[in-house]
């Protein structure tokens, strides 16, 4: 388990006490499952921490899950550029749009299931995360579109989503299991 | 363990769903944690959803659904395309014109606004990043023979995805950024003042006024009334990948202290203004925390002089009287 600030409980009066390793375990689940490389997760998850530790020393933090996943998707992005870089290096632009070899290998079984997952969806879910996902559109805007009701937009997204899950579900158990 | 209830992947999909909305309400926030923490299959799915959510593999698996859709680029990306060029190129043209008037809605402008101290990070569809400040305004429009994003408010710094045959642009005001595959910073600071620092990669630089002006990594333009002025070599610091304000900080030369309030009024709601406009004007110079705005204030405060004021909902910043500092 990753070791944790000191918190001084002086400061904090009225904070809840909060399940850090509950929370670490979490954020360590969703790192994993993000990067291939494994090396990162323990960085990842501690840094997040720290940052979570220090934020809630400063000022009161609705929602420590919610911050904690935002800080987590943010390093991982930080990351993710800086080896882009050094790949680049040399050949400054052409490089910049090759995906990292292990990542292809690891991303095409998963990439084949969705695609196929999504290929099955009817075509106007496929098409409202189309818009939110890939086109980054709001739902207000999706909605504006597609001239449907934003109460639409959200259902097609959780079912969308829950549809993906499903369909990930078989490869997810099998990697889990090694 | 997954036997024994019944899971809906629907309840922990409107989690995900609302946590990636860009205002999330207080309630909603503690209704999370709380959900959160009361299951331990809550935190597992939730993790396991929202890595899906934000994977690659889901942007890639988007990527092919809707370019199979879309004829058009398919017939452009044949093999066997070469052996029947003539007839293929026709193809290409009516398919190119079909798939204009049928995908005309995914040519709409996206415009993305920030509030006071809630900058954001945004992965454009051709997988470019766009960082913006707080308080901002950016207009993207993606079409397939170029890519156009207008910054109307605040600074933006982008990591541009390499593509020869679809230029990036950048507009605010006359100033337009041309890149292939780059990063830069684009900085807004009055209507008629821009700066662009180039972190990577190489842009050409066009305003008004001026004739158009390649900048190369490290260099810093300054357009001021549709002027350039380029420093030379201002290091930037280019060993540092990316500006500082994406990390809250500000380096200022001699810039006006409005520059610096409008940077730190992307983190603070409440209006600053001045209680005397030729204040705008004193230059300031040092490294400061915008990201904690009342440091900034009291540094400000201290080093030359001033009366930083609460008044009702606004922050005003005065002269003291007895100071001299105040011309």
């Amino acid at each position: 388990m990753p070791q944790l600030l000191p918190l001084s409980e002086d400061a904090l009066p009225c904070a809840p006490d909060e399940d850090w390793a509950d929370l670490a375990e979490t954020i360590a689940r969703y790192v994993r499952s993000r990067t291939s490389r494994m090396d990162l997760v323990e960085d990842v998850v501690q840094e997040t921490l720290s940052r979570l530790v220090t934020q809630k020393q400063q000022q009161k933090i609705v929602s420590i899950y919610a911050l904690g996943f935002r800080i987590a998707a943010n390093l991982l992005v930080d990351h993710h550029r800086r080896d882009r870089r050094y790949v680049g290096e040399i050949e400054e632009d052409q490089a910049s749009d090759a995906p990292l070899p292990d990542t292809v290998v690891a991303g095409r079984q998963e990439l084949n299931v969705l695609a196929g997952a999504l290929a099955a969806m009817p075509p106007l879910r496929r098409e409202v995360i189309v818009r939110r996902r890939l086109h980054e559109q709001s739902c207000a805007t999706i909605a504006r579109d597609l001239q449907i009701s934003l109460k639409a937009v959200e259902k097609h997204i959780t079912r969308g989503l829950a549809d993906l899950q499903r369909a990930l579900a078989p490869i997810r158990a099998e990697t889990d299991g090694r | 363990m997954i036997m024994g209830q019944e899971r809906n992947p629907e309840e922990v999909a409107r989690w995900v769903n609302r946590l990636d909305q860009p205002t999330v309400d207080t309630a909603a926030s503690e209704a999370f944690d709380e959900w959160m923490r009361s299951d331990p299959r809550n935190r597992d799915e939730f993790a396991d959803m929202q890595a899906l959510w934000h994977s690659d593999a889901l942007v890639d698996a988007l990527r092919e659904v809707s370019r199979d859709e879309n004829e058009a680029e398919s017939a452009v990306q044949g093999d066997h395309f070469l052996n029947r060029r003539m007839a293929g190129w026709m193809v290409v043209g009516m398919c190119a014109l079909l798939a204009l008037f049928l995908a005309g809605p995914m040519f709409f402008t996206t415009t993305y606004r920030t509030g006071a101290g809630t900058g954001q990070s945004i992965v454009l569809a051709d997988g470019s990043h766009v960082d913006l400040s707080g308080n901002a305004e950016l207009a993207v429009r993606m079409l397939p023979w170029k890519r156009d994003v207008t910054l109307m408010q605040g600074e933006a710094f982008f990591d541009v995805q390499h593509d020869p045959d679809r230029p990036f642009y950048v507009r605010s005001d006359t100033t337009k950024v041309r890149v292939l595959g780059t990063a830069f910073n684009v900085d807004r600071q009055a209507a008629n003042r821009v700066i662009v620092d180039v972190y990577r990669g190489a842009v050409a630089l066009e305003a008004d006024k001026a004739s158009p002006r390649v900048l190369h990594r490290g260099e810093r333009s300054r357009v001021l009334n549709g002027g350039i002025s380029t420093s030379p070599a201002i290091q930037l610091a280019t060993a540092q990948a990316r500006p500082d304000w994406t990390a809250g900080w500000c380096e200022a030369t001699d810039v006006p202290l409005a520059v610096l309030v409008a940077k730190v009024q992307r983190h603070v709601s409440q209006p600053i203004s001045f209680a005397d406009q030729s204040l705008a004007t004193l230059p300031v110079s040092g490294r400061f925390r915008i990201a904690e705005p009342d440091r900034v204030l009291v540094a400000i405060r201290d080093a030359y002089g001033l009366d930083v004021r609460q008044n009702g909902s606004a922050i005003v910043i005065a002269a003291k009287a007895q100071s001299p500092i105040a011309n």
